[in-house]
């Protein structure tokens, strides 16, 4: 009897323990719900708070009369200066203003991460302007994925080979493999071995942002939209993001970076679901940390192709390139000609949320 | 009295010297291994062992699977750079893939497939091989060929995996890989990319059918243990001749169900569950991709499952944004016995199709060391497919699929 009892016990102790809440997000009797482990969420919630905000800039600063200033020309002096406080403290925190600036000669290029540093900057500015299909009102910060260091501290990857899946957030086509009728042709001879990178990729997907498949999907038919959880849309959204970011922002910094910042094909580093998320389903707890921040607001003249988008020195402009549309902001129509004003106001508690409602704070 | 509740067999039966068994044929190989009494095989079976009979069809066997477990276990040997500590701990992730699909029915050079192939070839020798063996045995021993047809059934359902589906697709790239988790991550996206298994009703048969099999040896196995003592071990004299122990495990059954099977048919109820499992399986197999491409649009089609109602409103421009195409092009895709689907829209033009991407084998737009090497893993002069598919832009956005796209 004895024995019975141990042997149930450590049966029982591959269960985890924390308190749960079920979430439904799917027509009721289709097993579409999701569980949370809420000691879990407010782990990851305790383990991803933002920095303390820096002070506002005072207002009424004329704007910047700085030399080779050539993004933050729309904002003022005393912003532009926080901004860099800010940039430091997220990205160099350890080397300090020196990390990108030669201290004699603020405006020289001659530093590597001050040319990269611009791009990103236009990146930040060019996802808070045109996918809010994906950030929607939260946006990004070089916070979201830099967390205090040179590098991002997730997901950076590189090229390997031909059948690398990662590169579906580079160069790959869509991920579909379902054939759309029922058929009895094989239409489009897509293979298993596709078949088995999406879902590699998938999975890889899942894992960064620590949900399960019907977090997105209705797994009895992975294809349908009208019975998935609208978060498939944002993924779908966020996959195509991150392809725009590495074709235009990362993969066309190659030249600027020096050897030892790249892959083994020569190739800059680049970014997938998990550098941003980092576990989480939402990134810092869904935090709106840029709505402090104006100088990385979206701004349709930062739009990649937009008027005031002049590419930066010492990497090869894509914007003209064939396969590369210069209208990359209209894809998501409305967006587009938006004004320049902060992402859309959000309450942002200082916990996590669950998707759909779930809240560790009840 | 608890004989028979017991987990180990309480009863071994052994004779004065280990019975060598029946008269050999003449001309037949001899028997192996001087037949002994081993008291610990008897806790779960017979405690005498051998003597073994092989055979020349079961030495061929032996030698032909040694080749294919060599072979396999070469190549994953190899994939980990010959590292035997690596090689162990990542052994369950080790594989030995089949051909890429571009290949499709050709033969592939030896580290792109073709080892694949030779091992599949070696392995199917062996299993039928093994297959001859226990037919000529059950004949030797004057017994019926039962064993031999189920068996058959098993080979039925893995030649139709490794063999008759991917010669019906058109590509051996569509067979199963050898591995551990190589051949169960297949299974997963086997069901992903045809629109899920669960919803195949050869896959529910065969699904119906194991499980039965479990159910049917479980109830039988307790029957006869827990009526043993009556007599009814003697299974076989009281198909005709009940005693009491029969008697008792019939009238239980009626009793529960009200239905029973006999001492008899209760092993044919076995024999053709465990047949129908693997044989229902097969056929499965072989309808999917061949005759139907997505079995749970099958399902919709035909009121196997509900079409649930919409759970979000999405109008039909955004569904067609949302859409996407199918990834990849040549050598991804196979050839396919029909040739290539002929694409009319560029993937360049899918409308509103994100940031529409480099090609799939086109050189990327960035510095030439950015490109990685072009080589890895395609195989080039390998794509003996039908004249312009090989340069095929890509496929057509979501929003042109339909039944207009098909070959002629």
């Amino acid at each position: 009897m004895n024995r019975a009892a141990i042997i149930a016990l450590v049966a029982l102790s591959a269960c985890q323990g924390g308190r749960k809440e079920a979430v439904q997000v799917g027509y009721r009797g289709t097993g579409q719900v999701l569980v949370y482990d809420k000691s879990v969420l407010e782990a990851q919630g305790a383990a991803n708070r933002l920095p303390p905000p820096i002070a506002p800039a005072s207002p009424n600063s004329p704007v910047v009369k700085w030399q080779n200033v050539q993004v933050l020309t729309d904002v003022s002096a005393n912003e532009l200066n926080r901004t860099m406080i800010a940039m430091t403290q997220w990205v160099s925190p350890k080397q300090s203003c020196v990390y990108c600036h030669n201290p004699a000669n603020f405006g020289s290029d001659e530093k590597y991460p001050k040319v990269v540093a611009r791009r990103m900057l236009q990146m930040t500015r060019h996802i808070n302007s045109n996918w809010q299909a994906h950030v929607q009102g939260t946006g990004v910060t070089c916070y979201t994925c830099h967390r205090g260091n040179n590098v991002p501290p997730v997901g950076i990857w590189y090229f390997t080979d031909e059948n690398q899946y990662l590169r579906a957030f580079l160069d790959r086509q869509d991920v579909r493999v379902q054939a759309q009728t029922v058929g009895h042709t094989n239409l489009d001879n897509t293979s298993i071995r596709q078949a088995t990178n999406t879902y590699a990729l998938m999975i890889h997907m899942s894992r960064s942002l620590n949900v399960t498949c019907n977090a997105c999907h209705a797994s009895r038919s992975w294809t349908t939209w009208q019975n998935a959880p609208p978060a498939r849309i944002t993924a779908l959204y966020g996959i195509r993001m991150v392809r725009d970011l590495n074709t235009n922002y990362l993969l066309s910094i190659a030249s600027a970076f020096p050897p030892y910042r790249l892959g083994p094909h020569g190739d800059s580093p680049k970014l997938q679901c998990s550098t941003c998320h980092e576990g989480q389903w939402k990134p810092l707890n869904g935090a709106q940390m840029v709505k402090d921040y104006p100088s990385l607001w979206g701004a349709p003249q930062w739009a990649r192709g937009g008027p005031s988008d002049t590419g930066s020195v010492g990497f090869k402009d894509l914007r003209n390139a064939d396969s590369i549309p210069v209208d990359g902001g209209k894809i998501l129509g409305p967006q587009s000609g938006m004004p320049r004003t902060a992402p859309s106001p959000q309450p942002v508690p200082g916990m996590t949320t669950a998707p759909n409602g779930a809240s560790p704070q009840k | 009295m608890l004989e028979y509740q017991n987990l180990f067999n309480r009863v071994q039966v052994r004779t004065v010297a280990p019975d060598p068994g029946v008269e050999l044929q003449p001309d037949t190989w001899v028997r192996q291994w001087k037949p002994e009494f081993k008291h610990w095989l008897g806790k779960i079976g017979d405690a005498q062992v051998g003597p073994i009979y092989l055979g020349v069809t079961g030495v061929m066997s032996l030698i032909f699977g040694f080749f294919a477990i060599e072979i396999i276990g070469l190549n994953m040997w190899a994939s980990v750079g010959w590292n035997p500590i690596e090689f162990i701990r990542r052994l369950p992730w080790l594989a030995l893939e089949p051909p890429p699909p571009a290949y499709g029915l050709h033969i592939p050079p030896l580290n792109q497939g073709g080892w694949w192939l030779m091992a599949g070839f070696f392995l199917t020798t062996s299993i039928i091989l093994w297959w001859v063996r226990v037919y000529r045995r059950a004949r030797a021993l004057g017994l019926g060929t039962h064993l031999a047809w189920a068996f058959a059934s098993a080979i039925f359902l893995y030649l139709s995996l490794g063999f008759i589906r991917p010669v019906l697709m058109g590509s051996w790239g569509e067979a199963v890989p050898f591995g551990i988790f190589p051949h169960l991550d297949w299974t997963a996206a086997f069901s992903i990319r045809y629109g899920n298994l669960f919803y195949n009703p050869f896959h529910m048969l065969s699904i119906a059918f194991l499980y039965g099999s479990t159910l049917l040896f479980a109830m039988h196995g307790a029957t006869i243990l827990a009526t043993s003592r009556l007599g009814s071990d003697r299974e076989i004299e009281q198909i005709t001749d009940r005693g009491t122990g029969a008697e008792r495990a019939q009238l239980f059954w009626r009793w529960c169900m009200g239905f029973n099977a006999t001492m008899e048919s209760l092993h044919r109820w076995c024999w053709w569950f465990a047949f129908l499992t693997t044989f229902s399986g097969a056929i499965g197999i072989l309808l999917t991709g061949t005759v139907v491409d997505n079995w749970y649009l099958w399902a919709v089609k035909h009121h196997v499952a509900p079409e649930y109602p919409a759970t979000i409103e999405i109008s039909p421009e955004k569904l067609k944004d949302l859409g996407g195409q199918y990834q990849g092009a040549p050598p991804d895709t196979f050839p396919g016995l029909r040739g290539r689907i002929t694409t009319p829209t560029p993937a360049q033009q899918a409308p509103g199709g994100g940031a529409p991407v480099p090609k799939r084998n086109e050189p990327l737009n960035a510095p030439a060391t950015v490109a990685p090497p072009p080589e890895v893993n395609r195989p080039p002069g390998a794509l003996n497919v039908p004249a312009g598919a090989s340069d095929q832009p890509a496929r057509a956005p979501a929003a042109k699929v339909d039944s207009t796209r098909r070959s002629p």
